[in-house]
């Protein structure tokens, strides 16, 4: 289960970051922030290979004592970010593939709002239900 | 809704009928989409909700004229011979054509000339959840309003479409009135004799 998601634009400031409460909510806001550097790698080392092979899932970013932080990025350059608990280990890979399926999704449906500007803050609540869904529980 | 004459009429338009493509789901997301373009762009240009929903119910209304006849033309139906045939008609047939959605249909007064479409979703406001701060009074469907008043009127009967509730509000379901007034008495014209 999830214990931060992030919703990061494409100028690299959050879009939308959310993590359970329990915790120092700055800790993680820092962990996402520095997992920007290594999905810019990522994407840069990729390029350099075909650009057809380029996938969206970016997989484990960096692990650290405590928790471990996978990356996604669109193909509009919009990043998602979401710390799990290492304690967690019964989390596979394709497990947190379909969280970040649902998230795109979610992000999908309120790009069509016809009432949200692009770059702004998402203030939407069939979005933070489908978050609060994946911080309770493992989808 | 429509008589044919002549039989060569009615073979013209039953061709009509086979040469043309079904009105399929199939650029739905365009056509909500563009309609929601079309809302939040009248959102920005007038800052009064009622201007709002007046030239989407006036843009509806224009809509309607045009549509009745490309519906007339599809669906090849008999003279209605009361209010609640035509109510019937515009929900079983005239919906599930345009939109996919068959609304239910209620009669709410005795007189039999109030009706109500009930909707459990709208298709055209499937993207959006709620209505922005500062816009609760915006009918973000008055479009199809104007499209049903526009389309009676062509058929000559005259009648008051409105929002009853909304679902956007907050309301439960979405509900369309149908309010049939009287026709006003036609000039008739003499010949000069």
């Amino acid at each position: 289960m999830a214990v931060c998601v992030a919703v990061i634009a494409k100028e690299n400031y959050p879009l939308y970051i959310r993590s359970t409460p329990m915790e120092n909510e700055l800790k993680f806001h820092y962990m996402v922030h520095t997992s920007l550097d290594v999905v810019d790698e990522k994407i840069s080392a990729m390029g350099k290979a075909l650009v057809d092979q380029r996938e969206l899932y970016l997989g484990l970013l960096y692990p650290t004592e405590d928790y471990k932080v996978y990356g996604y990025v669109t193909n509009s350059k919009v990043k998602f970010v979401m710390v799990v608990d290492s304690s967690n280990t019964a989390l596979r890979d394709n497990e947190i593939r379909s969280m970040f399926r649902k998230l795109h999704n979610s992000y999908t449906d309120v790009m069509c709002n016809p009432f949200y500007n692009p770059g702004d803050r998402i203030q939407s609540r069939a979005f933070d239900n489908m978050v609060t869904s994946m911080m309770i529980q493992v989808c | 809704m429509g008589v044919s004459d002549t039989p060569t009429l009615d073979k013209h338009l039953s061709r009509q009928q086979e040469t043309r493509t079904p009105v399929v789901a199939k650029n739905k997301d365009l056509l909500i989409l563009t309609y929601g373009a079309l809302v939040a762009q009248l959102c920005k240009d007038y800052e009064k909700e009622e201007d709002v929903n007046k030239y989407l119910d006036k843009m509806g209304y224009g809509i309607g004229t045009r549509l009745v006849e490309d519906f007339l033309a599809r669906s090849s139906l008999r003279r209605c011979h009361s209010y609640s045939e035509v109510t019937h008609i515009i929900a079983e047939v005239a919906f599930k054509m345009y939109l996919g959605v068959t609304p239910s249909v209620t009669c709410k007064n005795s007189s039999r000339n109030e009706f109500s479409l009930i909707l459990d979703k709208t298709p055209l406001s499937e993207f959006v959840e709620m209505l922005p701060a500062g816009r609760s009074s915006l009918c973000y469907c008055s479009l199809l309003c104007g499209i049903i008043r526009g389309a009676l009127e062509m058929v000559h009967l005259a009648a008051d479409v409105t929002f009853l509730q909304d679902k956007l509000k907050g309301d439960s379901v979405t509900e369309i009135g149908i309010t049939f007034l009287k026709q006003p008495e036609e000039k008739k014209y003499r010949w000069k004799q």
